[in-house]
């Protein structure tokens, strides 16, 4: 696969990985908790800052991971059988997520369990410093992990076939990309627009991001098919 | 001035507490100021939602956290719509 075929597969998956709201939703509660206790602009700004970095350090960390178990069990070049399970695995997250991401009920609740629901937003109001917000920001990463996985393991795929350098540059594509949701809102906070309106929207277009997160996921896994798979059968033939 | 009312947690998983004005009124002081209300602002708005759920609870012994929550931001969106808009979403948010 050419640099070029690589990175546009690396930017779409990391764009699917953007639609995903986990994220988005604990910065918001976080915003909401700490303007609603009175703190200052300047430490709303480095907490929010810290949570981004947080989320951003741990995709780098589980891109790499990823990708690096997968340069060691298979080398550069990862057998058909891979890229074929890999494709699998697309098309089974985007209908779970067509099915399950977000729950049948109002505002923005997603599939995860209640409990670590109740947990998460207890955490986010009890977040006072940058390093508590750092932790939560590396935690909702793990968090969304079932549905992340398929992103991220084509992405690995992908970049372990490249030179070094491109395998960095991916990395650096993969998490920029990813991240565009929230840094997003954390520009529109951090400029002064409402979290109520941030909410609002969210609510009005969930579905909207429900659908294309899983349509890009299955657009995804079918060129990829076609390309990798398919295309190598009729190369060998 | 509200009888003992006995406010039973989401869930059940929790055991039940009276009935704590202030601890009402603070959540709806941070909802306002999530809006970037001014603070007078939200202070009243939150004082006069207060009242009104107080006159709510007056004939019922027990309700559930969610009830009060339902009550309340009903009477704040009088006051201030995208505050309670957002008190509305803050348990349903994640």
């Amino acid at each position: 696969m050419d640099i070029l075929s690589s990175l546009a597969i690396v930017t779409l998956a990391g764009l699917v990985h953007a639609s995903f709201q986990l994220s988005v939703s604990v910065l918001t509660l976080l915003s909401g908790h700490t303007i609603g206790a009175k703190r200052s602009h300047a430490k709303l700004l480095r907490l929010t800052s810290s949570f981004i970095f947080g989320t951003g350090l741990m995709t780098v960390l589980l891109l790499s991971f990823t990708s690096l178990v997968l340069l060691n069990i298979f080398g550069k070049n990862a057998p058909q059988l891979i890229w074929a399970m890999a494709c699998g695995l697309m098309i089974g997250v985007a209908i779970a997520i067509w099915a399950f991401y977000y729950r049948h009920e109002k505002g923005t609740t997603l599939w995860i369990p209640r409990s670590m629901a109740t947990y998460l937003n207890k955490r986010t109001k009890l977040t006072k410093l940058s390093g508590e917000a750092f932790g939560l920001g590396l935690s909702s990463v793990v968090g969304e992990i079932l549905f992340i996985i398929a992103p991220l393991f084509i992405s690995a795929l992908v970049l372990i076939q490249l030179p070094a350098i491109w395998q960095l540059i991916g990395i650096v594509i993969y998490t920029l990309v990813s991240m565009l949701s929230i840094i997003t809102v954390w520009v529109l906070i951090g400029s002064g627009h409402t979290l109520a309106r941030i909410q609002q929207w969210r609510e009005a277009n969930k579905h909207f991001m429900q659908f294309t997160a899983g349509a890009g996921l299955i657009v995804l896994g079918f060129f990829v098919y076609v390309y990798q798979v398919l295309g190598s059968s009729v190369g060998v033939i | 001035m509200v009888q003992a009312v006995d406010i039973i947690k989401h869930g059940g998983s929790r055991p039940t507490e009276k009935f704590l004005r202030d601890k009402l009124r603070s959540s709806l002081v941070a909802a306002c100021l999530s809006t970037k209300a001014p603070e007078g602002q939200a202070e009243a708005a939150a004082d006069a939602v207060c009242d009104k759920v107080i006159i709510w609870l007056q004939q019922r012994p027990e309700v559930t956290s969610h009830d009060i929550r339902v009550v309340a931001a009903r009477h704040l969106k009088s006051f201030h719509p995208e505050a309670a808009y957002l008190y509305e979403q803050h348990k349903i948010t994640i």
